[in-house]
């Protein structure tokens, strides 16, 4: 059996950060990944935020495969063919230092991990770690699904995606449940870049994104997303998996769902659909974030829950995480402990990052949504029929529209609701 | 026993679609995959590697990223792989590329002695099962075609059963010889993971032009005589007719009949006697 | 857009081995009502074989998104990742 100092088991944004962060202190790394290569088994909407990659590879943008600089975030709320939206943009996110980039994982992740190999780290790929080898209570190695499969390690840093098999027999997780996991399903929509620069309103090479709430989910928790590539689009749909079942919705019936809405219909005329995609979006938030450590192991990116979904932040905290992780690893390695206290280093500087903290400023949104299933139908329509009244020229003096105003929303949720929303909004978000 | 297997490098050809307008093939985002045959080919070889001992070495054309290929080859099992890339074998055909894959042969003939060649029945992006066979003819090897069986190989011969149209056939050749060979021939191993890493690590030798002392004029373009006038698209087929046969089964059946014989599927000939059996 | 023709557009390398299997098929013949497995598999992998009584599993247009795994209500489906090598691969992910 051959033996390595860090094994580290996935090969996405946080298993190859944390290989390469590993290996570029002199660490024997190996990455052990199931795909062709990594990538292949690697999906998300399609963000990755700038920050964090050059933490990584510093000054990626000069090199890597990346579709387009965003520089407009555009956030609509849908009420059946109505629509009411907000958007930033700024120019200069289209240049250094950047802000977010679109890119497709396929691309991005192979190259990525051409850096880690160019770190030297090792890449097996079309290989699954099926159990962690144990000597005692230490974690010393990995079982692949070949023959003569086994390998040893000092640390293994578990990067296995957010289907956590491993982490589940590890001890450190329990299996994922129905209300805290979104599934998704995404479109790779081509269109000629002309066209996509046409539609969204910018310069050549720009990219925009939009977020849809409401009914883009039908009501239900989740979110729509519409990224812009260099020729293509990526259009997607996820829901809790829970309320999903519950309300009998396939998700490709709700992804046409979207499709179908007049706004986003007009931005993807005439394209052709060149792929389709399904994923689980890890969202537990801060409660339900797993155990991270034990002896000789360590656990990062989505395995660990590590997604922020309100700010649609995920492959960040996931390339933090891993860089952290292979950080912890080395210096324990180096310092001969890798005991339980010693991996908890770990968590540590994960507590000190903006990753945890995050996770634990949204701490009560889950619960929030989940107890309140009404907000995201109630209010989309509320805003959307006010604004519509509003706006409305049809002679009635303003004075009585406001009151006409106060009237729907009233109609629509009680005083006593809506102080209750605000409040448990206002304790949730903020 | 010294074994050596043609691999190509080919486009997935379930990926690639045929542009309706230009006619074109478009290949862009379309993933690489070792010539499904050549994967029959290697499986083969290492087998009988593993049963006779000896080695195995890679032979491939292509551009740089064909590296790739080879390294997944390394990964079943084979001791060496060599890469023929360079500008000037760009472009070439059948008949050129079976020149050059037959001059870097034969070059590792001379210092390794060859005692079977292994190369897939055809690539599945040009379909011509030219470049097998005239690999065995420059070399002066004879050549077995449409293997789907290695009966027997000993130190002298190989016996195989190769497929026809009206069966199979067991044929066999002196050493050394050259097989080209069908996806019956076995079914492909699972890579041990000892073997997965060596091939994570393995760099291929890299022959170009200079490698060999190759002539210039039989390569590439100008060496390459064929000339595709057109591509296009055959057109789709019609969907079959479906007939409801629960209702009225005897009608039904003499309707099927009628248009058998209507559209000259089966041709009314009393006299004639059966064909092929 | 059908969902079989998006499928169509997805590649896959089939392994000749199933990587799912229905841990017990009189749980969903009997106590199971409404076979949500037919409806949230993002694929459709699942569907309810009305002649044999059984859930039919076409293995081979899984996605492995892992959907099924925490989806179906009995926890029934025993749903594992493909041998490293085959099943989905993406195009652009």
């Amino acid at each position: 059996m051959e033996n390595f100092d860090v094994i580290v088991i996935g090969g996405g944004p946080a298993g190859l950060s944390a290989a390469i962060s590993a290996a570029q202190v002199g660490m024997k790394t190996v990455v052990i990944e199931r795909g062709d290569y990594p990538g292949t088994k690697n999906v998300m909407g399609g963000i990755l935020y700038t920050k964090a990659t050059d933490m990584v590879v510093p000054e990626f943008w000069k090199e890597a495969p990346l579709e387009r600089p965003i520089i407009e975030q555009r956030i609509a709320m849908l009420n059946g063919d109505e629509s009411i939206m907000a958007a930033y943009r700024d120019p200069a996110w289209a240049s250094e230092p950047y802000n977010a980039h679109s890119i497709l994982r396929v691309k991005f992740d192979r190259w990525l991990a051409l850096q880690a190999e160019k770190a030297g780290v090792m890449i097996i790929t079309e290989t699954l770690v099926e159990n962690l080898l144990y000597k005692g209570d230490n974690v010393v190695g990995v079982r692949t699904g070949r023959a003569e499969g086994d390998l040893g390690a000092k640390v293994v840093i578990l990067a296995e995606g957010v289907n956590n098999f491993l982490a589940v027999k590890a001890g450190l997780a329990k299996p994922l449940k129905a209300e805290s996991v979104a599934i998704t399903v995404k479109e790779i929509i081509a269109l000629p870049k002309e066209t996509i620069e046409d539609r969204f309103c910018l310069d050549e090479g720009q990219g925009a994104t939009i977020e849809l709430y409401g009914d883009s989910t039908a009501g239900m928790m989740g979110v729509g997303f519409i990224y812009t590539n260099k020729d293509s689009i990526s259009i997607g749909v996820g829901a809790i998996l829970a309320p999903l079942i519950h309300n009998n919705w396939t998700p490709n019936d709700l992804l046409e769902y979207l499709k179908s809405k007049p706004y986003v219909k007009r931005l993807l005329h005439g394209g052709e659909t060149k792929e389709y995609l399904s994923h689980l979006i890890p969202e537990g938030g801060y409660t339900q974030v797993p155990k991270l450590h034990r002896q000789g192991l360590l656990v990062v990116g989505d395995t660990a829950m590590l997604m922020n979904s309100l700010n649609r932040e995920g492959s960040n905290l996931a390339m933090i995480s891993g860089k952290i992780a292979g950080e912890v690893a080395a210096e324990s390695i180096k310092a001969d402990d890798v005991s339980d206290q010693a991996m908890m280093v770990y968590e540590t500087r994960l507590r000190d990052s903006f990753v945890l903290k995050d996770l634990h400023h949204y701490r009560h949104m889950g619960k929030f949504f989940e107890n309140n299933p009404h907000l995201l139908r109630a209010y989309p329509k509320i805003f959307s029929n006010a604004v519509k009244l509003y706006l409305t020229a049809d002679g009635t003096p303003k004075k009585e529209r406001q009151k006409e105003i106060m009237k729907m929303v009233l109609q629509n949720r009680s005083i006593g609701g809506l102080t209750k929303d605000i409040y448990g909004a206002w304790r949730a978000l903020l | 026993m010294h074994f050596v297997v043609c691999l190509k490098q080919v486009p997935d050809t379930s990926e690639v679609r045929i542009d309706p307008i230009t006619n074109t093939l478009m290949r862009e985002g379309v993933p690489s995959i070792i010539n499904p045959y050549d994967m029959h080919g290697l499986e083969e070889a290492i087998h009988l590697k593993e049963k006779l001992g000896g080695k195995v070495t890679i032979v491939c054309m292509g551009p740089p990223q064909a590296k790739e290929a080879l390294k997944k080859a390394m990964s079943f099992g084979a001791d060496r792989a060599v890469l023929l890339s360079d500008r000037a074998f760009g472009g070439s055909d059948s008949l050129a590329t079976a020149y050059i894959l037959s001059s870097a042969i034969q070059k590792i003939h001379e210092t390794e002695p060859i005692d079977l060649v292994f190369t897939g029945k055809e690539a599945i992006d040009g379909d011509t099962a030219q470049t097998g066979p005239g690999i065995a003819q420059r070399l002066g090897f004879p050549q077995l075609t449409y293997t789907i069986k290695v009966r027997e190989l000993t130190d002298t011969t190989v016996t195989v059963e190769r497929k026809t149209e009206s069966g199979r056939q067991v044929v066999q050749a002196q050493l050394p010889a050259l097989l080209t060979v069908e996806k019956e021939l076995n079914d492909l191993s699972y890579a041990t993971l000892p073997n997965m890493m060596k091939a994570a690590v393995y760099e291929p030798e890299m022959w170009n032009f200079n490698s060999l002392p190759f002539d210039v004029r039989k390569m590439g373009l100008k060496g390459s005589p064929t000339s595709v006038s057109r591509i296009f698209a055959p057109p789709g087929r019609i969907g079959g007719e479906i007939m409801d046969g629960m209702k009225d089964p005897v009608a039904t059946a003499a309707s099927v009949v009628q248009k058998i014989f209507q559209q000259n599927i089966i041709m009314y000939k009393p006299q004639a006697k059966g064909g092929n059996q | 857009m059908k969902l079989d023709d998006k499928l169509f557009l997805v590649r896959f390398n089939t392994d000749k081995l199933s990587h799912i299997k229905i841990t017990n098929p009189d749980i969903c013949l009997k106590q199971c009502q409404d076979k949500p497995c037919t409806r949230f598999c993002p694929a459709h992998v699942y569907d309810w074989d009305e002649e044999e009584k059984r859930i039919s599993v076409g293995y081979e247009g899984c996605l492995e998104c892992g959907t099924c795994l925490i989806g179906c209500p009995y926890g029934n489906i025993d749903w594992k990742y493909p041998r490293g090598g085959f099943g989905v691969s993406w195009k652009n992910g």
